[in-house]
């Protein structure tokens, strides 16, 4: 396998000389072609920081983020972010089938009418249909998060990243959600990095879980999740391969949190 | 009641006019002013019939009218190409706020002597007043709303590949759109005013000078029927922006109705 997308010593700080905040510091992670890795770790440690760093969208204060072997310097071709604000990255003057052909704007060797056609089988497979012509402030949130996932498979990337795209929604749309997003990922070949804060989901998704520490935050742990797919919300998360991966996972976090309670 | 209110709501217009007259009639009644100060309606209507019937309010309406239009449509240019740039460049930027702290507070009447001395009674005169305090509104709502375009819808377009004029004109102007169309609308405003001082003062032609002209003359009903005249102007103007307003920015508006 090769790696399409790496971090070396990677470290950001936000701030000036005096109030210097560090959020991440000496981070390490790779992402092979075709996997889907799950990032997990608590809010405010520093998972969207660590993805507009990945996405070439803010540069990192230390070490490099490669793609596709280039030095990543802006964001670049082949790498698309589902933003953890879905709703407002979603531009309200265009249609959501608009919006769809403007994620896929850098795709060459697509025609017009091809790339009209290619979006509307993703509406589709998002459930979509005949909301087409409708602007994303006309349908449901539910909805929008689909349009903005739909956007980001449609610019068929390389590589995909999603900020928590699942935190904002109740149980049962979620679980519906994690498993559309799984077969979406199947279906177009789609390599993925979940970022979320909910060790269940990273769990259920991966085939690969990073778990990442206290801030300034790296990668702690990699747990690899050798379960079948497709996944099954009740079979698979009654695995003893899951309850295993869940239990390690959440072990790491309790240990983490004890540490900086009695540091 | 409910369809009471529903009616109301759709003859506001002609019940609105009724009441400023049926209360102006009041008034007029109670003979608190003298006649001669405050006419009748009957009377301000003949006086403007009259007017109407001998040319002269027509001509000098659409002096009026197209100096306040064109006077707007390059103002409003200039105030968002400013913006634009000051955007570009913040050297210019601060320039520009400089130039607007030192000329926005001066109201036109101040400065029109002056320009007339300089420009003379010509168009150059209109051009100069009209822009010089039109402009702005313009300029500090497209500037305002340049910066306050979110970050998410920016990075959305830098993540697809935009370049920076791209950004600039396919994610940050149609987002500010809405905003600059609030300080175009309230220079569509302005402008008429500044027409009309620049016209009493310049003392040459258009409604202004009209209205200057029969104030002198103690003609009452005429210079209300003018007054009159100048409020549908207005009303005409920012409706001429509300058309255009909803042709470019749709979208806003529907999003706006679904909110409440
Ligand atoms: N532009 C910024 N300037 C300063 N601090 C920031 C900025 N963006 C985020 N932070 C801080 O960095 C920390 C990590 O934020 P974030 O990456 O959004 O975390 P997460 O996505 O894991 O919740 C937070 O404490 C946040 O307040
Ligand atoms: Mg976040």
């Amino acid at each position: 396998m090769t790696a399409i997308l790496t971090a070396e010593a990677m470290g950001k700080a936000y701030g000036g000389r005096e109030n210097r905040l560090p959020i991440i510091e000496g981070l390490s992670l790779s992402i092979q072609r075709g996997e889907f890795v799950s990032l997990v770790g608590p809010s405010g440690c520093g998972k969207t920081t660590l993805l507009m760093c990945l996405a070439g969208l803010i540069a990192p204060s230390e070490g490099q983020v490669r793609f596709m072997d280039r030095a990543v310097e802006g964001p670049p071709i082949g790498l698309s972010v589902v933003f953890q604000d879905y709703s407002r990255s979603l531009l309200p003057w265009k249609t959501n089938l608009d919006n769809i052909l403007f994620g896929m704007r850098r795709v060459v060797g697509m025609d017009k009418a091809a790339k009209r056609n290619k979006a509307k089988e993703i509406l589709a497979a998002v459930g979509l249909t005949g909301f087409e012509s409708h602007y994303p402030w006309q349908v449901s949130g539910g909805m929008q998060q689909r349009v903005a996932i739909a956007r980001g498979i449609a610019a068929q990337s390389e590589l995909l990243l999603l900020d928590e795209p699942l935190a904002a929604v109740d149980a049962q749309t979620r679980a519906d959600m994690q498993d559309l997003l799984l077969d979406l990922a199947q279906k177009f070949q789609q390599t993925c990095l979940l970022v979320t804060h909910d060790v269940e989901e990273a769990v259920y998704m991966a085939d690969r879980v990073l778990v990442l520490g206290p801030r300034p935050t790296r990668v702690v742990r990699e747990v690899v999740v050798g379960l079948p797919k497709p996944r099954d919300q009740l079979v698979t998360r009654e695995d003893p391969v899951f309850l295993h991966a869940r239990h390690e996972v959440l072990q790491l976090i309790r240990d983490m949190r004890h540490r900086k309670a009695s540091a | 009641m409910n369809s009471a209110v529903v009616l109301a709501e759709r003859f506001r217009v002609p019940l609105c006019l009724a009441l400023v007259f049926g209360v102006w009639q009041g008034v007029h009644g109670l003979a608190i002013v003298p006649d001669k100060f405050f006419p009748s309606i009957p009377a301000i209507l003949a006086a403007f019939w009259q007017m109407l019937t001998d040319g002269s309010v027509l001509v000098a309406w659409t002096t009026t009218f197209l100096r306040a239009l064109i006077g707007l449509v390059v103002a409003a240019t200039l105030g968002v190409a400013l913006a634009i740039l000051s955007d570009l460049s913040p050297v210019l930027s601060r320039g520009i706020r400089y130039v607007s702290d030192v000329l926005q507070p001066i109201p036109p009447a101040a400065f029109v002597p002056m320009a007339v001395f300089m420009l003379g009674l010509g168009v150059k005169l209109y051009a100069f007043v009209i822009v010089l305090v039109t402009v702005w509104p313009t300029y500090l709502n497209g500037v305002a709303a340049l910066q306050s375009v979110s970050p998410v819808q920016v990075n959305t377009g830098r993540m697809f590949g935009l370049s920076r004029s791209q950004l600039l004109w396919q994610i940050r102007l149609p987002a500010a759109l809405p905003q600059i169309f609030t300080g175009i609308r309230y220079a569509a405003t302005i402008s008429l005013i500044a027409v009309i001082v620049s016209e009493m003062l310049a003392g040459r032609d258009g409604i202004g000078f009209m209205i200057y002209k029969k104030v002198n003359a103690l003609r009452t009903p005429e210079v209300f029927g003018l007054m009159f005249l100048v409020a549908f102007s207005g009303s005409a103007l920012n409706a001429l922006v509300a058309v255009l307003r909803r042709s470019m920015t749709a979208w806003h508006m529907g999003m706006m109705e679904r909110r409440e």
